[in-house]
Parts: structure tokens; sequence; C-alpha cells
């Protein structure tokens, strides 16, 4: 069943003296019960005041938000049952970290022994246990996050909606902060939308990933989805990292199928047979298409397209080698070691089959096979 | 073409110590990354390098000569800072040009232009600071630090508030930028990735002391002490307290009731200590076995193309193991056997916290 | 925020009519004095429609007030010259001395720094005639007394506290790495406080050059006691229209717009060198 529903949403920013600014448009989005949803995008494309809209903070300017059958967008924010971690914390100064999180709570007028009980239980998951008696303003910025998501998280609420929940994080804690509040969100079937502008931590907490830009839904699918069969030229460069390698062909025909130059020394060829009639007709009508394919895709130290190195940098667990090629940079990413030093000639191997091709009005039009 | 020495160089402020008897040499044409938690003394160490405050004692030497006592504008430095700084009322291409006609330098407008190019902001040069993006504001100042083609090089933070896409690619373009003009560059970042990429060698800060001094691949694969090793790889390595034990000369210990052989040590058991594998050297499998911790996947976090599980052992302690994509994960509360290889396992003394005994950990090609 | 219902918007157009009203009526109506003579003034019930005369303002600038008991000599535009000299002299003193001073507060922290500046401060709480009991008595020892230089030095208690402090804090909010990278491309600190720090706190310097010159401007105590009819400001001089044979209101209200006019001149100048200034932005991050 669908927990949250958002239909045909639009938001228009109008000031005076300035053109008005049209920051969603036309959203529809439906969130299951128990989905964890990422809003993924850069700044200003529109994921900050889809959030603020389903809180309640903003007014939509269109469209309507239901969650769980209701209609929520016309009620005040209190009466949404909705919670929500801000991603300035704004915690309440004279409060200490256990009247924070215990704050709803409260209100909601629980028995003093489950709150005591909830509040330690969420303490622990995010380990500010030992800071519960301290005040907002004592503790750094990292723990003021923690305490933030706990206070929304300890709370009953049919949606949790989470701004920026862990980019303040100490690094050395995100990776296993990020398991346990998915785990915990899992266990209790909580439906949860967090805005991000960080794709790692979309990947890694999300069960769906939404990506906007010009506040215009992108592509709303799994992160191996957005991965494998990213809708267009934007979510193919902006997910991954590194983002996808990019690269201008020119589509000749050749024996039944196409051959797709990158230059004179580069080229693929592809079809023949089982090559889709559609992508059959945009090849045929444009003599020119882009094409990417993944960093990881590439195969370093065999193949027949030569590169000369930029730069190898070794990151511990995987290398990044970057590579000139006529011209054109050629990322490529492998677990291993490589041994390459910059200026010199490495052979790359890229394969059709790994290949997406981008039409010219940037919608994907084939997807690299999965293997 | 200078070398840049700092000799046990200490700075108090009030109760912190940011700097503690600091000594660093950095070579001419040489990427030193300073890295540590925040607070650690980065920022200061620059500081008293570009004489912004002296040190209360020691020396810093460029190119073999003393520059305690010079004023800033004397010690042959250029800098770029965290927060661009740029000059607001001026125009990028005077910004860059400042320190040239500063110096009085000749051809001041073929230099601005040249490394306008290298750093692809000929066509903003005209442009007041508010009128850049963060990426261009950073490559302006970068232009800046590196027109006078100074003998020291110093970046704070330099990529801290730019874009993921754009740290990426200055990531790839900075170590051939920065070596260009054989200045002894010190990089200072919060972020082990961009120091690993871009360093010859990383200087770890913990609490104004020098941790370690090591070659990127060194400092992963033996890091010096148990906050070093937490400083270095994402997700963060794994620890466990045990108390080895010596048979036939070789080490073992028990982890949540598995008995797991470690190639760490020399073979004596060294008492109480940390033991830490890095997630990527754990293998999960449903097979039990001897040598396997029995656990119970908690949740399942994808991350740079790696599936990293959250694991709860059966003695209630969290592990994190990052697996290639492809291999076989299962599911979150799904009970699983823990491995690693015994050349995988590091060992640090649980009083001092410095690794114990030479590491066999170094795999890959 | 959007205000968009019709309602709300003739409401607050109402509510601002009603502040502009409240506010600019004494200035409307002393300008409209200006052109009366004393007799329409005076006359019950007041009315908005009448003959305007320039006499107000030719008895000024003449400096002939007449009265009902004869003509009176008055040096009104003396006065009025003295107003600019004296201002003007003290603000620029108090600009080269305080700006510096602003500067080192802001930047650098030293042994009873705080204490200094605070101390500077507080000359603004002292009375004025308290203060000005022993220094007329100086005044007179040094020759001081009755010339322009005293008065300007004395102008300085009201000039200096006001551009020190308003100053310091916006040297305060720009980022020293600013400064630090101007020095670190090869230039002194001193170049480094006028091609940087200066130009950058521009606006606020202006902001309390130009408090400073109003509050100088409006200031009668200092004035009254230490300056003879010559060296004396508008502010003193105005102390003439009140005669034996009454008050000259017309000419009082046109010695105000005359003496409003320049501060008034002043204030639309920097009003847009202000806004041009703070709109330079970027200086932080």
């Amino acid at each position: 069943m669908d927990m949250l529903e958002l239909r045909g949403i639009d938001k228009v920013y109008r000031s005076r003296g300035k053109p008005p600014v049209h920051a969603v448009r036309a959203l529809d989005m439906m969130v299951e019960k128990g989905e964890i949803v990422a809003l993924l995008g850069s700044s200003g494309c529109g994921k900050t005041s889809t959030l603020r809209m389903i809180a309640g903070f903003e007014d939509v300017s269109a469209g309507s938000i239901a969650l769980g059958g209701r209609r929520i967008h016309e009620l005040p924010p209190a009466r949404r049952k909705v919670a929500m971690a801000f991603e300035g914390y704004s915690l309440y100064p004279p409060l200490t970290v256990r009247e924070n999180i215990a704050f709803a709570l409260k209100s909601a007028q629980l028995p003093r022994g489950e709150v005591t009980r909830r509040v330690d239980a969420i303490a622990r998951l995010v380990e500010i246990e030992d800071i519960l008696d301290s005040y907002p303003r004592a503790i750094s910025g990292g723990q003021q996050q923690r305490v933030s998501l706990a206070r929304a998280l300890v709370r009953d609420a049919d949606l949790y909606l989470l701004d920026e929940p862990m980019g303040q994080l100490e690094p050395q804690l995100r990776a296993v902060l990020r398991g346990r509040i998915k785990s915990l969100l899992a266990e209790r079937g909580m439906t949860a939308i967090f805005v991000t502008h960080d794709q790692t931590e979309a990947s890694a907490l999300a069960d769906r990933i939404a990506v906007m830009e010009g506040g215009v839904l992108q592509q709303f699918a799994s992160e191996k989805e957005l991965k494998s069969r990213p809708a267009n030229l934007f979510v193919a460069s902006f997910i991954g990292e590194p983002p996808m390698n990019l690269l201008d062909v020119e589509v000749t025909r050749s024996d039944g199928g196409f051959r797709l130059s990158v230059s004179s020394d580069m080229s693929f060829t592809i079809g023949g047979t089982g090559l889709d009639r559609a992508v059959e007709q945009v090849l045929s009508a444009t003599p020119q298409v882009r094409i990417g394919i993944r960093p990881q895709k590439i195969t370093v130290g065999t193949g027949d397209v030569r590169v000369k190195v930029i730069s190898n940098q070794w990151l511990g667990d995987q290398s990044h080698i970057a590579g000139d090629c006529g011209g054109r940079m050629l990322i490529a990413v492998t677990p291993g070691r490589v041994a390459a030093r910059p200026g010199g000639i490495v052979p790359f191997a890229l394969e059709p089959r790994h290949l997406h091709i981008f039409g010219p009005d940037g919608v994907c039009i084939r997807h690299a096979e999965v293997s | 073409m200078a070398r840049l020495e700092i000799k046990s160089v200490s700075k108090t402020f009030g109760a912190a110590r940011p700097a503690d008897g600091l000594s660093l040499a950095v070579e001419p044409g040489e990427i030193v990354a300073v890295f540590g938690p925040s607070g650690s003394g980065k920022t200061v160490l620059l500081r008293m390098i570009a004489g912004m405050f002296e040190p209360d004692d020691g020396d810093i030497l460029v190119g073999g000569r003393s520059v305690i006592g010079a004023p800033p504008e004397r010690r042959g430095i250029g800098m770029a800072f965290q927060n661009f700084a740029l000059f607001p009322h001026m125009t990028a291409r005077d910004n860059i040009a400042s320190g040239l006609r500063a110096k009085g330098g000749s051809d001041v407008a073929g230099r601005v232009a040249a490394i306008s190019r290298l750093l692809k902001i000929e066509h903003v040069l005209g442009h007041a600071p508010r009128e850049l993006s963060n990426g261009q504001k950073q490559r302006t100042a970068l232009a800046r630090a590196l027109v006078g083609n100074p003998d020291v090089l110093l970046l704070d933070d330099p990529l801290r508030n730019v874009d993921a896409k754009l740290r990426y690619e200055m990531r790839l373009e900075l170590p051939n930028l920065l070596r260009r003009g054989a200045a002894a560059v010190l990089y200072v970042t919060q972020d082990y990735r961009e120091a690993m990429a871009i360093a010859d060698r990383i200087a770890v800060l913990i609490d104004g002391r020098l941790a370690q001094v090591a070659t990127p691949a060194d400092i992963y694969a033996q890091p010096a002490s148990v906050a070093v090793a937490r400083l270095f790889g994402d997700p963060t390595i794994n620890l466990a307290e045990v108390t080895p034990v010596a048979e036939h000369g070789a080490l073992s210990a028990v982890i949540a009731g598995a008995k797991m052989r470690l190639g760490a040590g020399d073979g004596a058991a060294p008492g109480p200590c940390w033991l830490g594998v890095r997630p990527e050297d754990l293998a999960i499998s449903s097979v039990s076995g001897e040598d396997a911790i029995p656990a119970r996947i908690l949740a399942i976090t994808p991350m740079h193309e790696k599936a990293v599980l959250l694991l709860r052992l059966s003695d209630g302690t969290e592990w994190l193991a990052a697996l290639p994509p492809d291999a076989p994960l299962g599911a979150a509360d799904d009970a699983v056997f823990v491995r690693f290889a015994p050349e995988a396992a590091m060992l640090f003394d649980r009083a001092t916290g410095l690794r114990i005994g030479p590491s066999h950990r170094l795999k890959a090609a | 925020m959007e205000h968009s219902s019709l309602a709300g918007r003739i409401f607050r157009g109402a509510a601002l009519t009603l502040i502009l009203l409240f506010f600019m009526f004494p200035i409307v109506w002393i300008f409209l004095m200006s052109f009366q003579t004393n007799e329409q003034i005076l006359r019950i019930p007041p009315r908005i429609l009448f003959e305007p005369t320039l006499s107000n303002y030719e008895a000024l600038i003449s400096g002939q007030l007449r009265t009902a008991a004869g003509n009176l000599q008055i040096s009104f535009m003396r006065n009025l010259f003295n107003s600019v000299v004296l201002s003007s002299a003290a603000v620029l003193l108090a600009l080269l001395l305080g700006v510096p001073a602003a500067y080192a507060f802001a930047r650098f922290k030293f042994k009873l720094g705080e204490t200094i500046a605070f101390t500077l401060l507080s000359f603004r709480f002292a009375p004025p005639l308290l203060v000005l009991l022993p220094l007329s008595l100086y005044y007179q020892e040094l020759g001081l007394n009755d010339t322009y230089f005293g008065i300007v030095w004395v102008y300085q208690l009201i000039a200096l506290p006001l551009i020190l402090w308003i100053v310091r804090g916006y040297f305060e909010d720009i980022s020293p790495d600013i400064e630090h990278a101007y020095r670190l491309a090869g230039h002194s600190w001193r170049e480094a406080f006028t091609h940087i720090a200066v130009p950058l706190a521009g606006p606020g310097i202006a902001a309390a050059g130009l408090l400073s010159f109003i509050f100088c401007w409006n200031n009668f105590v200092f004035a009254l006691i230490l300056a003879s009819a010559d060296k004396q400001p508008v502010t003193v001089g105005a102390l003439a229209f009140v005669t034996a044979s009454g008050i000259q209101y017309g000419q009082i209200a046109a010695a105000i717009v005359l003496s409003v006019t320049p501060t008034l001149l002043l204030a639309l100048y920097a009003q847009r060198y202000l806004v041009e200034g703070l709109s330079l932005g970027a200086v932080k991050g």
C-alpha cells in the first residue's frame, strides 16, 4: 500500500521585483509503507522544498499530499503525524539532551518509565548515552546531529523526515550508524524520507532514490537500477563515484549493425541481431550520439584502447586511474593496485556490452548489459 | 627550489597545545598531506609556517634559512585557504595578479593568462569573486597561490567547500598542478581519500603530535597506532579486544567464541591487545567452521560500488564488512560466518595503542 | 513568504501610510512654516493653504531679523558655515585617529585592549556639563577657548568613540584570511590595511562617519560654553531667534530647513554609497 502519495506537486516562490522561482514541477511520487526513500540532488534542485511541503512548513502551490490515506497538505505541521530532523539540528537550548529527545514523548503523555526506556534505547543506538545530561551548546556538531536524529526517531509517527541527517557525523561513526539506523527503520517498519546531496549516503540508507534536478524528478528507482539503467544523461553523470565516463561518438552503419567511433583509432560495433527496434531507429536517424561507461567497467592492463596516464591514485582499497585518450579523459577504477606512472601508456578495455547510449535529447536509449 | 624544514616546533594557546614538538621536512617537488581529525592542529601548523603567528619553540627553515621573525610577505610562501579568501573588491584577474604586481615582476599579464589557462578559468578573469561559482573561486584562489612560483605552497583544505564532483576532478588534477613549480607542498585535509590521492607522503597529526609520517600505501597497510588505523579507511577498521595466545610459534585469539589465527606479531604472546581487521578483508559465508565467527547481518548499506554489511557478532560486537558488489550477500537478519586471513589481522597494544610486530598485510598487486 | 491576499495588501498599505504620516509630519509642517509669516503661523485654526513668502529666508541670508521691536543683526549664515567647518573637521580628525585604532582593536589582542576600548566608549556616558566646567578653565589657560581647533578637539568626545566602536565591528567581520592572503602575495601590513581592510570596511566607515557628523552637527553645549559669537554653530546661533519681542517662528523654521539640508544631502549621498558597499558581499566565505 502506498503510505505517502504526492500528486502533481508544484512549488513556485514569488517575491516582489524578482521573477518567480519554480522550485518543484509536477512531482508525482508514491512511497510504500516501510520504505526508506532518499531525495538526492545538488543544492537548488527542489529536494528540500519537497521535504518542507510534506512536513507542512511550505504550502503546495498545486497538487495534493496524502499520508496513510489522509489528505494532509492543508493541515498544520503538528497534525500531520510526521517527525522531522532538521539540517540545523534546532535543538532546544535550555533543555538537556535527554529532555530534548523526550520532549515529544512527554507531550504525548506517555508514562515516565516508557519515556526513559525509549530515550535510553535510542541514545544507545546513536551513541550519545554519555552526554544525555549535557546541554546542546556543550556538545560538538556531530553529537548535536545525533541528538537531532534521536529526537526524530524516538517519536511515533506515520512518516519520518530527515534533512541531511548524517552530513556532520564523525567519519569513523558514519558507516556503523547508517547500518544501525537502517536496521531500526526496517525492524519497526518505519517509513522515512531523507534529503541529501551525498549519493554515498543515499545509496547506503535508501531502498529507493529520487534523483531531482531543476525541480524535476529525473528518476525514482533503487540504487542498483540508477546505476545499471540511468534514465538520462543527468542521472548517468550524477550517480556513481566517480561518475560515468561520457564520450561523443559518430554513428555509421556497418554490416547490419552500427559503428560508434570516438576517434579514428577507437570505435565500437554494436547490433546486428538483438538490437532493439527503437534503438535502431534513433541510431539510423542521428549521426552523433553520446556513449557512457562506468569507471568500474573499464578493465585496466588489457584491451586495445591505449591511454596516457594522467594520474594513478591508490586509495587503500581501490585504484583510480585517469587516462588521456586523444584529448578525452577516461577514468577507470579497479580494486587492486596498478603499476602505472603518470605519462606512461596503459591499455584500457572498453567492451561494447558495457556501453550506455544516450540519444540527442539526453534520454538513455540503450543500457549496458547487467553482467 | 627550496626545502621546507620544520624543527621541533611547539605552540601553546591557553590550555590547548596544537603543536607539540613537530618535526617534518618537505623536499622541493614533494607533496606532503597533513591529515588529522578536526582540532588536531593542522591549521595552526600552516599558519606558523606562513608567519601569521610565531611558534613558541623550534625553528622553521625554507631553503635552509630560518624564517622565524620574517614577515609573511618575505617568506616565499603561496597559500590557498579553505574559505578561498579572495579579495572581494578585485576581479579574478587582479586577485591572481596581486602578488606579481607587488613583486614588480615582468609579463604579469602573460603569467596570469598562462596559469588561468592551466586552471581553466580564462573565461571568468573579468568577474568579481561574488560572480564566481564555488569551484571557480577555488580555482582562482589556487591560481593566486601558484602564479608566483613560491618556494613553499600551503593548502588549507582547499576542496572543503566545493561540491563532490568538482572535488573529484580537482583530486585528479591537483598533483600535477602542484608539482609543476617544484615547490615544497603542504596540503591540509580532513578527508583521508584526498590525502591518499594527492600526497606523496602523509603526516598524520593527532593532538598536536605527528603520529606517523609515511607514504599513503604504507600508512594504510601498516598504521603506526590504532588511532591512525581508525582514521584511514571507509568504513572504519573493525576492532576487538583480545588477549592473543602463542601456540607452535603462531598467534591466535578468541573472538566471539571463535579461535582465529593471527599473522601479526613475532610469534610471542603480546598481552592485551586491540585486534584490527579492515572491512574489505572480511569474508562472509553461510558455512560454519571452527575458524569462523558466527554473526548476524543487521543491515546492508551499499557504498562506493561495494556492499557494506553491518554485522553483530555472537558476543554483541558490531563489525562492518565491505564486499565486492557481485559477492553473495544474504539479506538482513541472516545468520552468517565471518572469516579473515591471518595476515589481514593487525594487533595494537591495548595500553599504548601502538601496532605490534611486522605486518604481513601487503595485499594487492 | 508570500503575501498575496488582497486584504493583507490593503492593510499593509494603510499601515505604511499612517506610519509615514506620523514620522514625516513634523518635517513637512516645519517646511511649510518656513514659507509663512509669524502671523500666518499663529493663526487659529492653522491653514494648509496660504500665500507663500520668502521673507524668512531673505532675513536669514541678509542677516537682518525684523521683529515688532525693530531690526536685529543675526549671523545665521556665519553660524551655518561654522557648523559645516566644525563638524567636517571633527569627523575627519576622528576618522584619521579612529579607523586605525578600530583596526588595532579588531585584529590584535593586546594587554588592556578591551579596557582601553571601553574607557573610550565611557566618555559618552559622562554628562557634558560636568566635563565642560574644568575643561573651560584649561582651555582658557591653553588659549584654546574660542578657537576652531579647540572645539574640534572637544568634539572628539562625541565622534571618536562612535567611529571606533562601529568600525571595529566591521573590521571584525572581514575574514583575516583575506588580509593574510594579501600579505602572502607580497604586501606589507600597511598595504593590507589600506588596500584590503579599509575598502572592505568602507560602508561601515561611511556609516560611522555620517552618524558622528550628525551628532557633532547637533551638539549644543560644548559650543555654547567654549565658543563666542563668531565661532558658534547653528545650534547655538538659533538662540538669537528668541528675542525680547517674541519668538520668530517663521525664521526659526527657515533656519531649521537650511541647517537640516547639509546633513540630509550628505545622508542621501552616503545612503547610495552604503547600499553599493553593502552589496559588495563575498567578504565572508
